[in-house]
């Protein structure tokens, strides 16, 4: 807080996106910077709060409230206020490993837990920390972090993503020799092929992350599947710890007539590959699944499904349709919706917004429950069928909604994408290691502690967690980083 | 107010600094507390810089805009004990049908204190726990200042049932209570009555900014920013369906206990008792059975919760002849003159007429001279005390300890008996503190006053022959003018108005305490026809040699006077002169 009438005299300004017409033509971040000064008045909005709320990170009615890596808002706030650009990203980096990608792809739950937000549009803490790394990074401030001791533990770590970088990235800090190993061709996870390329760049930013941990000495090992190239139990013996950090990547399915027909895709299997294809060759290898002259229909209204229509759209599809299974939210917090929860209220996302670029309309459908997969004759899909639900009237003993009688209506599609969460972990490596799973399929091992049934061996970020957030990845990066730092060496330093 | 909704709020609170205590603010309250201490912060004081107070801050609290402003840690006319029972007296008679309370905190041995407070006759006493009101708090005193509420009511009314004393007091707390439970423990220690102030102002909206005191309160609640204030969403609702909550709560925990009134669960500790399950290495070392053990009875008839009302001896008070015959001044401000007698058993002279006054006629009082009262003998202690516009009291005798407290707009003089021989200039006629936190006024002594005269003075004019030790002490307005020797220690902590001493030895620069004020001669145009003034009225109404003898040489005597300015003061009276100047 340099100011403490900040807040009064700026209004809440974020950098405006790229043109959605124009960015829907090319591959490219949408994001961009503002100028400085513009971005040290929005620091000197920060009110220096007595009981803040931005960096909390409880889960409040099963949300996230505050910045679960607890990252030190108010302090970097005042110090970009006050121009102290080192200073800041030197109390950024302190509890987040990598505010490059939740810069760019977090929610933001401390800015919906930001007590400005209760007055008025709150602290545009998001940009703020993606400007400071930025930032760094254009000084050359950024370098691995080489520890001058090393230990003779030697870690495994099983998955790439966020939450397995976190964790290599803190255990190698320590000292201790790690190793990364992920079945995919590139390192990253979610970061590298779930997120499309426009809303997190692979080459400049991810990449660019991932040369600075191999610059500081983590083994990274691509094209490597534990439990199929690899033996899980070899993996244990070989190392002194080995932490799972699979991801939750059993999508959920929607059982219904039709399901097998040709042009109904999990929204992973598109991503993926496009983002694959996209930086194999820029396209031209045609190994992916082409939106282009499709009507395109994704069913589930979260992050992926957005990301499927920005995706489908640069492809050229003919007509996007999103289908949503809850009503619209409202435009304000409800009643039962207080600050400092997560807001439940109707966003536009980017997709949303170049869908209404280019089709003049937004492309959800509220309150809509897809029944059957319609057929052509030749095995491909040519439309589904659908209907709309109530949510007024649940039904006993089962969905918390009840379709609509008389509501059907047919949708032509030629391709439809499954967006509709995650369910858990695959489990062959777990099952190899005799790690239990918890009732809902996951990992099971307590938050803070991370450690499984099996000594040494432990879990964290979604295969633990379920679905969940990239700064919940980092989180639990960081914690099972110490925990496991905590089991070699019998006590940690780590945080 | 147009809703429907009243800006008086039902307790006042009187505190060292006695800012804007007049005759009218203590009319217009059901409940008068005088703060002895806090809770958040005990034996301190108060400091509110200058560039905070702005012009709304400086008409409430009668000084000069853009100048700080010191509440001294004590209250210059509490002592001792005994003048702790002056004042509840004093502000019995400013407003005979409030309570008084009196805020102590809670500490090792506030039980005697309290003992004393009761025989005091106080109507409530109120024990304040270390956690509570920490807005404003240095942050050294809110972590390391105070003692829980527990302890202190436990002890208060212990002692006050020992004493039989409890009978007469109720007994409150406060310091963060929040739920039933905090309400029924209070209680079986003593309570019976139990203070909140957080947790409603949370429920109004209050988000624990700690930024009470930049204005800058962003939900509007401690800011006088007409946009902020905009923000305030809270309604009394909110607060009426807490307590209703609270109430609730405790009555689940009273069922359980047994009881079916607060009555009678006061002082009830037999059924409390120690939590095993606390297991912190900071509780092992406490030993709770003296906070635990049930107050001992000197005989059976004890009552342990408040049964009998203070007796305050209001019956018996002069002013209420005055108040029968000034009936036509009150009510139709027709001028009204009384002769009386007055001995040293008549206190608080005037002070109970000024309700009646304010009452009926507002903060404006009567106009000037409307009620003329003039007394023979020795005036009792706080003659004068909140003595309204209107009214003017002149006694032929001598005063004693407060003439003027909390003077609001009336005028006193005191002279000696005109047949007295011995020249009135070298002899005290007025004891201590006189003018303590004066808002308006006049008051004129043929004679010295003794020490600490004008503290906390904040618009009187006040004219004299000589003072004690401590004179003009954080005194922010008004005019003394001193017309013979001063104690040490002469206008410390003063950070406004102008005191002007006839000093032709020239020992004022020795007494005076130079940290915030300057000395200069009196040369401006206006300081010298207002000191002129002044000195004339004196004459006129004392009939004062030494006045007669300086106006008589006029001008060879006032290269004798010294004027006594704070520097800050002087800055903001020039910056006022500018601004009224441009605006013209």
């Amino acid at each position: 807080m340099g100011k403490p009438t900040g807040f009064k005299e700026y209004k809440r300004q974020t950098p405006s996106d790229r043109d959605p017409a124009l960015r829907i033509l090319d591959w490219e971040e949408l994001h961009t910077h503002m100028p400085t000064e513009e971005l040290q008045t929005q620091g000197a909005r920060c009110m220096n709060c007595g009981v803040p709320f931005c960096h909390t990170g409880e889960m409040i009615a099963n949300m996230a409230a505050g910045c679960p890596v607890n990252n030190l808002i108010p302090e970097w706030n005042d110090l970009i206020y006050n121009n102290r650009w080192k200073e800041a990203l030197d109390r950024l980096h302190k509890t987040n490993n990598f505010p490059e990608f939740t810069g760019r792809v977090c929610p933001a739950p401390c800015e919906g837990s930001c007590v400005l937000g209760i007055i008025e549009p709150p602290v545009t803490i998001k940009n703020i920390e993606c400007s400071i790394i930025d930032h760094g990074f254009e000084q050359g401030w950024v370098n691995p972090e080489i520890p001058e001791t090393r230990t003779d533990k030697t870690v495994a770590i099983v998955g790439s993503g966020p939450a397995g970088l976190a964790a290599a990235a803190q255990l190698n800090k320590a000292g201790h020799t790690v190793t990364v190993y992920e079945r995919a061709d590139r390192i990253g996870g979610l970061l590298m092929y779930g997120i499309p390329n426009m809303k997190l760049d692979k080459k400049k930013i991810v990449e660019r992350r991932v040369a600075l941990l191999k610059e500081a000495g983590i083994n990274f090992l691509t094209n490597t599947e534990i439990g199929k190239d690899i033996q899980a139990d070899e993996l244990k013996e070989k190392f002194d710890a080995v932490i799972l950090c699979t991801g939750a990547t059993r999508p959920r399915d929607l059982p219904i007539p039709g399901r097998e027909l040709k042009g109904v895709h999990f929204a992973m299997e598109f991503l993926h590959a496009n983002t694959k294809s996209l930086l194999d060759s820029n396209l031209e290898d045609g190994n992916y699944i082409n939106a282009k002259n499709k009507n395109v229909i994704v069913i589930g209204g979260g992050d992926t499904g957005n990301d499927c229509l920005g995706t489908s759209l640069r492809h050229g599809c003919k007509s996007l349709v999103n289908f949503e299974i809850v009503p619209q939210p409202p435009n304000e917090r409800t009643d039962n919706n207080p600050w400092p929860q997560w807001p439940k209220v109707f966003r536009v996302d980017y997709g949303h917004e170049e869908s209404a670029t280019k089709f003049g309309e937004d492309p959800r459908e509220f309150e809509i429950s897809t029944v059957e997969f319609l057929d052509d004759g030749n095995g491909n899909l040519k439309g589904l069928k659908a209907c709309k639900v109530d949510w007024s009237k649940p039904q006993k003993g089962g969905a918390p909604f009840s379709p609509v009688e008389g509501s059907e209506i047919t949708y032509d599609a030629d391709l439809v994408l499954l967006a509709m969460g995650f369910l858990g972990p695959e489990s062959p490596v777990a099952e190899q290691l005799g790690v239990e799973l918890d009732p809902r399929s996951n990992y099971k091992a307590e938050h803070e502690h991370f450690t499984t049934n099996v000594e040494g061996v432990f879990a964290a970020g979604d295969c633990r967690r379920g679905q969940s957030l990239i700064v919940w990845a980092i989180n639990e990066g960081r914690g099972v980083a110490r925990e496991c730092d905590r089991f070699l060496m019998k006590e940690t330093s780590l945080p | 107010m147009e809703n429907g909704d009243s800006k008086r709020s039902a307790i006042k609170q009187v505190a060292s600094g006695r800012f804007g205590v007049t005759s009218w603010y203590l009319t217009n309250a059901d409940e008068i507390q005088i703060k002895i201490s806090q809770g958040a912060k005990p034996g301190e004081g108060g400091e509110l810089p200058g560039a905070k107070v702005n012009k709304v801050i400086a008409s409430v609290r009668h000084s000069t805009p853009g100048v700080g402003l010191i509440s001294p840690p004590p209250h210059h006319d509490i002592y001792s004990i005994e003048d702790l029972a002056q004042l509840i007296f004093d502000l019995k008679n400013a407003n005979p049908s409030a309570r008084i309370s009196v805020k102590l905190v809670s500490e090792v041995g506030v039980g005697t204190i309290a003992a004393g407070v009761a025989k005091g006759h106080a109507d409530n006493i109120l024990i304040a726990g270390a956690s509570g009101g920490t807005g404003a708090s240095p942050l050294t005193s809110i972590k390391h200042a105070g003692l829980p509420w527990e302890l202190g009511i436990a002890e208060t009314h212990q002692t006050l049932v020992m004493n039989d004393l409890r009978s007469r007091v109720r007994l409150q707390t406060d310091g963060q209570l929040k739920t039933g439970r905090d309400v029924a423990i209070a209680c079986m220690l003593g309570a019976e009555e139990f203070g909140f102030a957080t947790a409603p102002l949370i429920t109004l909206g209050c988000i624990m900014m700690r930024k009470c005191h930049l204005n800058t309160c962003p939900v509007g609640i401690a800011t006088q920013d007409e946009e902020l204030r905009k923000k305030f969403k809270g309604k009394p609702e909110h607060v009426v369906n807490y307590l209703f909550m609270v109430a609730e709560e405790c009555r689940t925990y009273m069922t359980e206990l047994g009881f079916r009134t607060i009555e009678e669960m006061v002082g009830r500790c037999d059924m409390l008792e120690i939590d095993d399950a606390v297991d912190h290495w900071k509780a092992q070392g406490i030993d709770l059975t003296a906070t635990l053990t049930p107050a001992r009875k000197p005989h059976e008839n004890v009552d342990v919760f408040c049964t009998i009302d203070q007796d305050h001896g209001l019956d018996e008070v002069l002013d209420n002849m005055l108040i029968e015959k000034s009936q036509k001044a009150i009510q139709k401000a027709e001028p009204v003159k009384i002769e009386t007698e007055i001995q040293n058993i008549d206190r608080a002279f005037g002070t109970m007429l000024s309700h009646h006054v304010s009452k009926n006629n507002g903060s404006e009082g009567l106009p000037d001279n409307t009620i003329q009262i003039k007394c023979k003998g020795s005036a009792g202690q706080s003659l004068g005390a909140w003595l309204a516009h209107g009214i003017t009291i002149e006694v032929e005798g001598d005063a004693n300890d407060y003439v003027g407290k909390g003077l609001s707009g009336g005028r006193v003089i005191v002279y000696p008996d005109r047949n007295a021989t011995f020249p009135a200039e070298e002899n005290i006629i007025t004891g201590n503190v006189a003018l303590y936190g004066a808002i308006a006024g006049e008051v004129y002594f043929r004679g010295r006053a003794a020490e600490r005269f004008c503290v906390r003075n904040s618009g009187a004019i006040a004219v004299v022959e000589g003072v004690g030790d401590h004179g003009c002490e954080y005194m922010t307005g008004g005019r003394a003018v001193i017309l013979g020797p001063t104690g040490r220690n002469f206008a410390a902590g003063m950070s406004g108005g102008i005191a002007y001493v006839y000093d032709p030895e020239d020992q004022l620069l020795g007494n005076c305490n130079l940290e915030l004020v300057e000395l200069e001669s009196v040369e401006e145009l206006e300081d010298i026809s207002e000191l002129k003034e002044m000195v004339e009225s004196h004459s006129n109404y004392t009939k004062s040699e030494v006045a007669k003898r300086i106006l008589d040489n006029w001008h060879d005597e006032l290269p004798h006077f010294t004027k006594v300015i704070p520097i800050d003061y002087k800055r903001a009276l020039k910056e006022l002169a500018e601004e009224q100047k441009s605006a013209k």
